[in-house]
């Protein structure tokens, strides 16, 4: 009663602060120092007034909360020994190392599943940070940005890499935050000095700023100085040496002159040394932007896009990056001011985004490029097999838990607290990992050629860098601590009376609970490496139907020859040449050779409607092209020599796809001697081909349309050979271009070959996820035949009387394999909808794709289980052939 | 035998202890403190203090009696050992030796 009169007058301090005190401060001291904070209140409350007590008090309370309050150490308590102690690690890794040699078969499946894991994870690690570094060798590189336009088109907004020739020069004059500009431009022919002569593709035409912007040295010649004037050529090392062989250092070769084509005289002002294999950039050949100038016109126009244009930022006052934000938002209308009407907006690409983002349209940017979603796709898929190494060890761990708990009930009894046998737990963990991190470093070192030849890289392990060295230590901590942290904490719940007292029963039902959890661990590793494996036969199944699928043109036994200079005059008489040839069925020019057709442009009709525009590929052909290609009519007649009005130059005769038919609004019989105009040439469409596919699968069918212009250039020559002649065909169609007296050398191919290569990343990915599924069912397997060959040793008795009392071995076998298949065919259950919703998405990439098929899900299903059957079966055999008598005779 | 080092801090408050008599605990040390010397100090500060010179073994505590304002929890109260007796003497006697040392004119004329 007195405290309840009392309790107006008694002054507290508030709940909150209080609460936050009991919560945090050391128990040990608790109850004193709380009694001694609500003392002082009360006197602070009495001297300075509320509001200054509160203040205090709170200001006390932090100061006896951790970090800053030093713990009371109980006093006289001498069994109260660290764990820490020397004398107790020495003991835990006697321990350890015990447990690691009397259990050999899953230290091995531990240690091995732990290293392969961490390997494979190891060499995506070193192929994803090669990916992400591409570029980065540039000194400016997160000051340089590509400048990049969102086009309006008839069928869409387009991103196009390339912009204006004159761009560079505005953006520079017009904003001070431009430090500087360079242009580059694609450009291929013959260069010769003296009888030398190296044809390359990989000319670029540059300003003379690519060298202060970009970091190519100058092995000859001085940056300052080059491309000056018009008239200049830089090598790469590599052309020095094909010109002038390895010893070109010695030579004095500055100041040479060079042909172009045959015509043009430049003169050597330097040697470059090679791009590097990080570079987005590749080039052979150096020429000045100045040179262009002269001899192509839309360098200087507002309204062509052929080449990229770099900015190199001005960094901010303390030499950060400044924000390309901002200036994007400046430089965005900035056609409009030159381009009157001009309303497509810049956009600004990162220097070290254009190798992993560049998904540009209309073959605006080439070279050198990957893919950020295969990087994804190599993250998760490294992710996923160290994961199903740490359930292995997890699932082990728990497994063998029996074997342990006599031991932590002893340490318990003589008075190990819990914390200090997690960490004895998660030490062991920290071992087990330390151990398979060094075997996987030499895994790794072993398995990344075979990995470099898979993935077209030539990856190697940075030993001397002190971040790889960080990243080891950091995901050998993250490891222990996965794996480590449950059986930690499982194995250190036992309570010693019931481990030790009931013995095997007692600690038999702790092993029970585990069990749930172990089981679910095996279903999810198998939902990941069925899922894995599902859409391995997915992926193939689709890469094998692009390169099988009816592409509506006979690729096979097709070769083509490049024309190249006066070859392209010279086309017509080449061909008659190669048509005497024995192996020729039949012969073709045409501009291009089926594999990369991208030359498109608007086209005119006959009853377009108003503003009704779409872009139409082009090619430009000769009357035998359809038979060479093995193309089919839909409607109409081929073109023909003897009819004038087809070659007429005035006027032109067209053939055009089923596709392009139907998007100017007719069928094929209807679409006959209409009339279209196109590159300004009015004329007839005299037929229509069936579609085919003359663009990777991945996009669908466009409009096309093929030219009959017998009096113009030609790119290339077709040659059909018959059956089994190819090699003969070959000779004498290089003994023919011999005899056309051409400088360029002859350069072919085939056109199956080529279109297989469109494939070829594909094909990549698909051999790099087959390798890491079969990783992933081998790691599964190993932790399958851990947990198997464990409870048959816990069962041998069980096993034993069965036998006794006249179980057969099938019988038996059938016992032990029972539940862990079950579990596999759990996982193929939850698995087959994971990978079908996958594999969905990823089909949607491709415009022409197969159906995933339900007997695929039946086939890896049955191979799964099939595989986890013989790995249980292993043991479970053996078990059931064990002699009763042997297992039953000890007790 | 070497002897614990004993910092500025920590002698002020083991003199407060032995100021306070067998009455020492963190209220009345701080409480005390303050009016002594005029440092405010958080109560932190002193907690903290009494433990470390606890552990150097100068101090040894006990739990006394509760009372009705706090709570009825106990405190925790201080007494001076015979080994914080002995160092808070060797102080004393240090200094005085070395004030002796020191000669007669030279703070005079650094008090200017």
């Amino acid at each position: 009663m007195a405290t309840e009169t009392q309790k107006p007058n008694r002054r507290t301090a508030p709940r909150w602060a209080r609460w936050l005190l009991i919560r945090l401060h050391p128990s040990e001291t608790l109850e004193e120092v709380e009694g001694d904070l609500e003392e002082l209140y009360a006197y602070w409350y009495r001297r300075a007034g509320k509001t200054q007590a509160v203040l205090r008090y709170l200001l006390s309370v932090v100061s006896v909360l951790p970090p800053f309050v030093r713990r009371r150490r109980q006093t006289g308590s001498d069994f109260q020994r660290s764990n820490v102690h020397p004398d107790m690690i020495r003991n835990y890794f006697r321990i350890a190392l015990r447990h690691l040699v009397k259990n050999k078969v899953y230290s091995f499946i531990n240690i091995g599943g732990l290293a392969l894991g961490m390997a494979c994870c190891l060499m995506i690690a070193l192929y994803v940070y090669d990916e992400l570094s591409y570029d980065r060798f540039n000194a400016n590189y997160d000051h340089i940005y590509r400048l990049v336009e969102k086009q309006k088109q008839p069928e869409g907004i387009f991103d196009v890499a390339m912009t204006p020739g004159p761009l560079a020069g505005t953006i520079a004059r017009d904003f001070p935050e431009v430090e500087r500009v360079c242009r580059m431009g694609r450009w291929s022919g013959l260069l010769s000095h003296g009888n030398q002569a190296v044809e390359s593709n990989q000319m670029q035409v540059v300003d003379p700023s690519f060298f202060e912007v970009f970091s190519y040295p100058l092995l000859l010649g001085s940056p300052n100085a080059v491309f000056r004037g018009p008239d200049e050529v830089i090598l790469s090392e590599a052309t020095a040496v094909r010109f002038f062989g390895a010893n070109w250092r010695q030579q004095n070769i500055l100041g040479k002159s060079f042909k172009l084509n045959n015509d043009q005289t430049l003169m050597l002002v330097g040697v470059a040394q090679n791009p590097p294999v990080q570079s987005h950039i590749e080039f052979e050949i150096l020429m000045p932007f100045k040179w262009l100038e002269r001899y192509d016109e839309w360098s200087m126009k507002w309204n062509s896009n052929s080449y990229h244009t770099y900015v190199q930022l001005k960094p901010d006052d303390s030499g950060a990056p400044v924000d390309p934000t901002a200036f994007a938002d400046k430089v965005r209308s900035q056609l409009k001011r030159y381009d009157s009407g001009n309303e497509t907006p810049l956009l600004l690409q990162p220097l070290s985004e254009i190798y992993l983002y560049s998904d540009f349209a209309f073959e605006t940017d080439y070279g050198r490029r990957s893919d950020i979603a295969y990087i994804r796709i190599f993250v998760t898929v490294g992710l996923i097999v160290l994961l199903i190494a740490v359930i292995n060890f997890i699932n082990l761990a728990t497994a063998r838990a029996s074997q342990r708990a006599k031991e932590v009930g002893v340490r318990k009894s003589v008075g190990a607290q819990r914390t200090s046998l997690i960490t004895q737990f998660l030490g062991e963990a920290t071992l087990m990992t330390v151990l398979s991190m060094l075997l996987s470093v030499l895994l790794a070192e072993a398995l990344l050629p075979l990995f470099n030849n898979l993935a077209g890289k030539s990856l190697h392990i940075p030993y001397q860098l002190t971040a790889f060295w960080l990243t080891i230590s950091g995901l050998t901590a993250v490891v222990s601590l996965l794996a480590g942290l449950y059986p930690a904490f499982f194995l250190s719940s036992f309570r010693p009376i019931s481990v030790l007292k009931t013995g095997v029963v007692g600690h038999f039902s702790s092993i029970q609970t585990g069990r749930g959890f172990r089981q679910s661990l095996v279903v999810g590793q198998f939902v990941l490496s069925i899922t894995l494996a599902i859409s391995t036969v997915i992926i193939y199944r689709q890469l094998s139907f692009l390169q099988t699928a009816k592409l509506g043109f006979d690729q096979s036994q097709l070769l083509y020859v490049r024309l190249k200079g006066d070859m392209r005059g010279k086309a017509q008489q080449f061909k008659t040449g190669v048509e005497q040839l024995p192996g020729v069925a039949q012969a073709s020019v045409a501009t291009s050779n089926l594999v990369n057709m991208n030359n498109s442009t608007l086209i005119e009709w006959e009853g377009q409607a108003p503003k009704d525009e779409f872009l139409i590929t082009q090619i430009n052909v000769d009357a035998d092209f359809i038979k060479t290609a093995g193309m089919s009519l839909a409607a109409g007649r081929n073109f023909s020599t003897q009819i004038t009005s087809d070659t007429l130059s005035k006027r032109g005769a067209y053939m055009i796809n089923e596709t392009a038919a139907k998007r100017m609004g007719w069928t094929p019989a209807r679409a006959l001697g209409k009339r279209v105009k196109f590159w300004g040439t009015e004329g007839q469409i005299i037929g229509v081909l069936k579609d085919f596919h003359f663009r990777p699968l991945h996009v669908a069918i466009q409009p096309f349309i093929l030219r009959f212009r017998p009096k113009e250039f030609y790119f290339n020559l077709l040659v059909k050979t018959k059956p089994g002649l190819v090699a003969r065909t070959l000779a004498g169609v290089a003994n023919e271009y011999k005899k056309m007296k051409t400088d360029y050398p002859l350069s072919y191919g085939f056109v199956d070959q080529d279109l297989d290569a469109q494939y070829q990343s594909e094909q990549r990915i698909g051999r790099i996820i087959l390798c890491f599924a079969i990783l992933t069912i081998l790691v599964s397997c190993l932790g399958l035949f851990g947990l198997t060959a464990f409870t048959a040793e816990q069962r041998t008795k069980e096993i034993g009387i069965r036998k006794v009392l006249g179980a057969s071995v099938a019988s038996i076998v059938t016992l032990l394999s029972r539940d862990f298949l079950k579990l596999v065919v759990m996982a193929l259950a939850i698995a087959s909808p994971i990978a079908w919703y996958a594999m969905n998405r990823w089909l949607e990439n491709f415009v022409y794709r197969t159906d995933i098929q339900w007997w695929i899900f039946a086939l890896t299903g049955m191979l799964a289980v099939g595989i986890a059957l013989l790995t249980v079966s292993f043991q479970s055999i053996k078990a059931a052939l064990a002699n009763p008598v042997k297992t039953l005779r000890s007790e | 035998m070497r002897r614990t080092y004993l910092g500025e801090f920590e002698e002020v408050v083991l003199l407060m202890v032995a100021i306070l008599d067998g009455e020492a605990y963190g209220v009345t040390v701080s409480q005390a403190l303050e009016e002594h010397t005029g440092r405010l100090v958080t109560f932190g500060t002193v907690h903290n203090t009494l433990i470390r010179l606890e552990e150097k073994g100068f101090v040894s505590s006990e739990l006394g009696g509760a009372t009705a304002d706090r709570g009825g929890r106990r405190k925790r109260l201080f007494k001076v050992t015979a080994l914080g007796s002995r160092a808070l003497q060797d102080i004393q006697e240090l200094r005085s030796h070395l004030w002796q040392l020191v000669p007669p004119n030279a703070l005079k004329i650094s008090g200017l």
